[in-house]
């Protein structure tokens, strides 16, 4: 038996189990181009067409700077293939600040909503449109039966969403830091990490990113760098899970 | 009429009245009704003369105002008969009927309608259509019998008969035709028109030619005329939100059929709910591009029938179709290619859904814009607006920028050095690298000229922007900047936060 046919089946084998495993139909991924990553998703890459969820840590949940950084790169690859829309809450994306991760100002899309209900609405809209790639929505909380309906928008039509938690300035951290049951495929907890300052000015920012649920694959947690034209994100080092665990525990105690 | 049924007690329904209105000192009258108009009373009469005639005469004071509050509200109702409507004060309306005959299968059935409708409201009307307002005008207000409907091009046999007075000019003109003997518009017409324009005036030349329909008649219509218009009239008004919405689905299916039949979209849709009260509630669909979908249509007017207020009834709705450009039938598998984004016309339903809901200016795309400030280097562009090109090359900006820079308190050890420690909505940032500072200069431009060289010295220093990236010790990255230079003499520099970085 030759490789390639024996990958194929082990391919296909991979796929009825996901399935049988409660995974939605196996669609297109988007690979991180970096096996300690790609490893954690059953498609060996971030699953495209489906729901993801970005939870910032500390003060990046009222920045929302940290989480965007994040989710840029990855919607900036998606915006190949139509055009990104971003719904805000607080209207401080900065378009020249998007375009140094890859996502040019024809690309971007932009909605300003007053509240999650709105947002939520404005992001099924979204993702009900065969024409979007993707779509990101800044919203506080995010519950079950809403995360759901996203899910199967997303599903319809091929589009992916990332949710972004983002609470008002100066406001206590809400539910958005805890464990809540999620209907995403993935979620994600970042937070800004020291980057490596081995000489004058800045090195080059850095987060530390948790993969805290990964429907059908396994969590992880990393030290990230900005990526370049071969990968969205770079993985400067693996961290233990308890490690992570940890550092989330202390960010509670401090929250 | 409609003052004694409003107020009853100041004269019986047989009873003669007029309505009084001083003109220079002189009390005259400013309207009759049929009884008084049958004794030989007309409006302008001084008053006393019209005691004299009919000393029975019951009077009121004349309302101009209220009159033509009135009047806007009947040019209001009568809206649903075409969207042109134009006021003809003190008691006239001039409707452009043309185009919307077919809705009601002819002229003819139009004005019963029209008189069926001011009759159910009690007012007494005159109608007449002709080719030319001028001639509708004139038949209307001074035919003896009075036939609505005028062959085409038999104006000018309808107008022969009539006095000069119907051509509206002016009253010299009116008392010179008179004096020369000139009584009808037959005579008028029968004459030279040189020897008519030496004598009168080009005035009534004018008139005469714009009642002929070989001059237009310049009319400020409320809503311009349009083709693109249509009407659904209900037996039984309706009021139901379910029925609303129904009728809505009907009227844009019909709208769009004819939009459809001439190749073209439209991108302002108007569905009004006339009431039975007289009034009209409003409901307005914008698209992003022309569109003639129908069941899109009705998707949008859905969202916003909870909204209108149907009163006591519905008994017609109208759709009107503005901003009407050429749109090319659609080909099955083949998406429509606009300037600039070729995937973006797929994007026209989710953008008119969110636009129609949230409103127009919370969607949009940012695109480069001149300027060294960095909170005016963006502008904001319609959705499916042609690409604006990319941004300009240049330092690193920011991911969230501040629409206005945020004061800190900084402490900077050394002029020209980025801060040390900055506090922040009453946090405290150690900063432990920084990249800078990347000088920038407010737009001299913007700034009113100033006198003296001195001065625009002290200016540009307190202008200037010194831009520091700095990180704190937990990673997260702030665009700062320093306002102002330090100087030995001048107050402290500022510090203000304007951005984060991821």
């Amino acid at each position: 038996m030759s490789t390639g046919l024996r990958s194929s089946v082990l391919d296909r084998l991979r796929e009825r189990l996901h399935v049988l495993d409660g995974g939605a139909r196996p669609g297109k991924v988007l690979p991180f181009g970096d096996g300690r990553l790609d490893g954690c998703f059953p498609g060996g890459g971030l699953p495209l067409g489906t729901l993801h969820e970005i939870c910032p840590e500390g003060l990046d949940g009222e920045t929302g700077a940290a989480g965007a950084a994040f989710a840029l790169p990855l919607v900036a690859r998606l915006a190949a293939e139509g055009p990104v829309f971003w719904i805000l809450q607080r209207d401080d994306l900065h378009g020249p600040g998007a375009a140094a991760f890859g996502l040019g100002p024809d690309r971007l899309i932009l909605v300003r909503v007053e509240k999650d209900a709105e947002a939520l609405a404005a992001l099924e809209d979204a993702l009900n449109c065969d024409a979007v790639a993707a779509a990101v929505a800044e919203i506080g909380r995010l519950g079950l039966t809403a995360g759901r309906r996203l899910k199967l928008a997303c599903e319809r039509s091929g589009a992916t969403a990332f949710v972004l938690h983002r609470w008002p300035y100066g406001r206590p951290r809400r539910l958005a830091g805890q464990r809540e049951p999620s209907a995403a495929a993935s979620r994600w907890r970042v937070r800004t990490a020291p980057s490596a300052a081995d000489g004058p000015g800045l090195g080059e920012p850095r987060w530390q990113v948790a993969l805290e649920h990964s429907r059908g694959g396994r969590e992880g947690a990393w030290i990230m760098e900005a990526g370049d034209a071969t990968r969205p994100l770079r993985v400067v080092a693996e961290l233990a899970a308890g490690a992570a665990e940890a550092a989330t525990a202390r960010t509670r105690a401090a929250g | 009429m409609l003052l004694k049924r409003r107020r009853p007690g100041l004269a019986r329904p047989d009873e003669p009245l007029a309505t009084v209105e001083a003109v220079d000192g002189v009390r005259r009258l400013a309207a009759v009704d049929p009884a008084a108009a049958s004794r030989g009373l007309r409006s302008g009469q001084k008053l006393a003369d019209a005691r004299a005639v009919l000393p029975a005469l019951k009077i009121a004071d004349a309302d101009p105002r209220g009159d033509l509050a009135g009047l806007v509200r009947l040019a209001e109702w009568a809206d649903r008969f075409t969207p042109a409507v134009a006021l003809d004060p003190p008691d006239g309306l001039l409707l452009d009927i043309a185009g919307c005959q077919h809705l009601w299968g002819g002229e003819r059935a139009l004005v019963d309608d029209l008189l069926a409708g001011l009759a159910r409201r009690g007012i007494p009307a005159r109608v007449a259509t002709a080719a030319t307002f001028g001639a509708a005008w004139a038949v209307a207000r001074h035919a003896e019998e009075l036939h609505p409907l005028l062959p085409p091009g038999g104006e000018r046999d309808r107008l022969v008969p009539l006095p000069v007075a119907a051509l509206r000019p002016a009253a010299e003109t009116l008392d010179a035709a008179h004096r020369l003997g000139l009584d009808t518009i037959g005579q008028l017409l029968a004459m030279p028109r040189g020897a008519l324009a030496r004598r009168l005036g080009g005035e009534l030349i004018g008139r005469l030619d714009r009642a002929l329909g070989t001059a237009e008649e310049p009319i400020l219509f409320r809503r311009p005329a349009t083709p693109w218009f249509d009407r659904l009239a209900f037996a039984e008004p309706i009021a139901d939100a379910d029925d609303l919405a129904r009728a809505a689905a009907d009227i844009a299916a019909r709208l769009c059929t004819r939009l459809a039949d001439a190749d073209r979209g439209g991108q302002r849709f108007t569905l009004a709910f006339h009431r039975v009260d007289g009034g009209a509630a409003r409901a307005i669909v914008t698209t992003a591009l022309p569109s003639r979908d129908a069941r899109r249509l009705a998707k949008l007017f859905r969202g916003k029938i909870e909204t209108v207020d149907p009163g006591f009834g519905v008994e017609a709705v109208t759709l009107t179709a503005d901003g009407v450009e050429p749109l090319a039938p659609a080909q099955p598998g083949l998406r429509h290619v606009v300037s600039g984004g070729a995937d973006r016309a797929g994007l026209a339903p989710v953008i008119d859904t969110l636009a129609n809901r949230l409103g127009t200016e919370r969607l949009w795309r940012a695109a480069p814009q001149e300027s060294h400030l960095p909170e005016r280097a963006v502008r904001r562009i319609a959705p499916l607006a042609p690409d604006a090109g990319p941004w300009p090359p240049g330092r690193a900006r920011p991911i969230r920028l501040f629409a206005r820079p945020e004061a800190i308190e900084a402490t900077a050890p050394v002029p020209d050095d980025p801060p040390v420690v900055f506090r922040w909505r009453g946090i405290l940032h150690r900063v432990r690298s920084a990249d800078g500072p990347e000088r920038i200069g407010r737009e001299w431009w913007r700034e009113p000229a100033l006198p003296s060289p001195e001065a625009e010295k002290g200016k540009e220093a307190e202008t200037m922007r010194d831009y520091y990236r700095v990180e704190d010790e937990a990673g997260a990255r702030y665009w700062i900047f320093r306002e102002g230079l330090f100087a030995a003499d001048a107050s402290p520099p500022r510090w203000f936060l304007h951005g984060l970085f991821g």
